[in-house]
């Protein structure tokens, strides 16, 4: 399965227009939206200034961009080429392709979190210490794994054709809608009800409460570990289905 | 090392045993009660039109869709077990190839895939693509493709290796290289069971043939045999007068005819001796053509037989 991990970071890592949108994409957006904003202000009820909130908010986007979206086209593909086919005439164990494609997509996520808090750190001068560093890089790398089971899910549900438009609505109305972009304060009350029950503003709510040296709000933990039952319960029975339908 | 024929007396495991298998889609019996054995070392060719259940059959044997009915076994154990113990190499019409990544890479991975992985080059070399290992397989022409995959199909030390229609997309010089090479891989001994549509192919290369039609094995021998069978051939000729259809019907090895105005179509198995008889009739037949059958029209003369000695009971 090593085999098969290292070659699909290679492609990965070779696809230009993947790696821009994944990890020079969210850092280009934290830049236009806490460009101009002033470092010492802060957002009403955070106590959090707009670049160290942008910060968060950017670096769980970029994540969510790198698993979600390379992995749903992907597997949609291949499973009509007929890739999935032949690697199961492999000694590869059935469910090793997917844990390749999420494996892979790991590691692209992680520089798109890293390079967001240096950018962060060194423009705009959000300054935490070094635990809570630590701890947003792992929270908001962990968390990535909700989005990487839905992105093979999504992958898994969608052919060819329909699997880009799918995802990316899917993908527009989680970050927008989950507060990634804006927070979502700025929504209209009937919005902000339903935004918080997003798995992206629970994501996002999870770092900033690091930033805050508090502990994330159960309710946020608990959406999180729904939706992240809910979709690799939905990806493994599409799985499924799919195995006995090829 | 000389290849095993299929006279030779199988004994032990065989090395694909299907026993009363069946596939249904809807009201398609796409494989249906199918028993057959291959024995080790033997090249056998899987014959049959578009449609005959080739494909299904191949999908069965390697575990890639579940038997209805009937149990398939490879060197006695599931065809998946048989798969992870690196026993069977295959080649699919329907597997695809990885994209936006090289031949060598995407052969690299094949090998490490495997448990008994050869030498990439050494790969790449007997697949003929040393040439284009650099290219990026979403580059590449069908018959490239086939190549690669074939490449895949012989990335290690399998057993049996299982070729699903391999020369789809290969012109002529690039299918006789492609059996050329098939060749060395059976006489090393290895089981080798290639599904085709083209009879020639079939006797070029295996020494068993199998009939698939309909998902049922209509026959199942030599190369020689099966032509044999399906050598039938098409006599038709135009007579003045009256026709006397009676003593047409005695002709020696005539197996159909079918007489409209003038004009007698006749199906033989030994088209010069029905001719030479013809002429013993004292008939004079004009615009006298003989001709061989079409894959297609031999398979229905050996479904037509078939049928016909199902109907009769023994």
């Amino acid at each position: 399965m090593n085999g098969l991990i290292k070659l699909e970071l290679v492609r990965a890592l070779r696809n230009r227009k993947f790696l821009f949108f994944s990890v020079m994409y969210p850092s280009v957006l934290f830049l236009i939206i806490a460009g101009n904003a002033d470092s010492t202000e802060k957002i009403d009820g955070t106590g959090l200034t707009l670049p160290t909130y942008m910060m968060v908010s950017m670096a769980s986007f970029g994540a969510l961009t790198a698993v979600l979206m390379g992995n749903s086209e992907r597997i949609a593909k291949e499973r009509e080429n007929g890739w999935v086919r032949q690697l199961r005439l492999t000694t590869l164990p059935g469910h090793g392709y997917v844990l390749a494609k999420t494996a892979s997509a790991a590691v692209v996520s992680l520089p798109s979190i890293v390079v967001v808090f240096v950018v962060a750190a060194a423009v705009k001068d959000v300054r935490l210490d070094a635990w809570p560093w630590i701890a947003l890089t792992a929270a908001i790398w962990a968390g990535s794994l909700v989005f990487a089971a839905l992105g093979v899910a999504i992958g898994y549900l969608a052919g060819g054709d329909a699997v880009r438009p799918i995802t990316m609505i899917t993908y527009f109305v989680l970050s927008i809608l989950g507060g990634l972009w804006m927070p979502t304060t700025t929504f209209p009350r009937w919005l902000q009800d339903i935004a918080k029950w997003l798995p992206t503003h629970a994501y996002a709510a999870l770092g900033r409460a690091i930033e805050q040296s508090r502990a994330p709000a159960a309710q946020d933990i608990a959406i999180l570990a729904v939706f992240f039952v809910l979709f690799a319960g939905g990806a493994a029975w599409l799985y499924r289905k799919d195995t006995l339908k090829a | 090392m000389v290849p095993m024929t299929t006279t030779a007396v199988a004994t032990g495991t065989p090395v694909v045993a299907f026993d009363q298998v069946s596939k249904v889609y809807g009201s398609v019996r796409a494989v249906d009660g199918l028993t057959l054995a291959l024995h080790p070392g033997e090249t056998v060719a899987l014959l049959g039109p578009n449609g005959a259940g080739k494909s299904t059959t191949l999908d069965l044997l390697l575990g890639l869709k579940p038997a209805d009915n009937g149990t398939v076994s490879v060197f006695g154990t599931s065809p998946r077990e048989a798969i992870v113990a690196g026993r069977v190499g295959a080649m699919l019409q329907s597997g695809g190839l990885m994209d936006e990544v090289t031949v060598a890479e995407l052969v690299k991975l094949g090998c490490a895939l495997h448990p008994r992985p050869y030498q990439v080059s050494d790969v790449l070399a007997r697949a003929g693509i040393t040439q284009i290992a650099d290219r990026k397989v979403n580059k590449l022409s069908g018959g490239q493709a086939q190549r690669v995959r074939f490449a895949l199909a012989t990335a290690g030390d399998s057993d049996l290796i299982v070729l699903d229609e391999p020369t789809t997309g290969m012109d002529v010089s690039a299918r006789q290289a492609f059996w050329s090479t098939m060749r060395e891989q059976a006489e090393q001994g290895r089981t080798v069971l290639f599904a085709t549509h083209y009879l020639e192919e079939a006797d070029a290369i295996a020494d068993r043939v199998l009939v698939l039609h309909r998902g049922r094995l209509l026959a199942d021998g030599t190369a020689a045999e099966i032509k044999a069978k399906a050598g039938a051939r098409r006599v038709s000729f135009d007579l003045t007068g009256t026709i006397d259809e009676q003593a047409l019907r005695a002709l020696p090895f005539l197996t159909s005819i079918g007489v409209s105005g003038q004009t007698v179509r006749i199906q033989s198995s030994d088209a010069d001796a029905t001719v030479h008889a013809l002429y013993g009739l004292g008939v004079y037949p004009r615009n006298l053509e003989v001709a061989g059958l079409g894959l297609e029209q031999a398979f229905v003369a050996i479904t037509e037989a078939e049928e016909a000695k199902e109907a009769t009971p023994s």
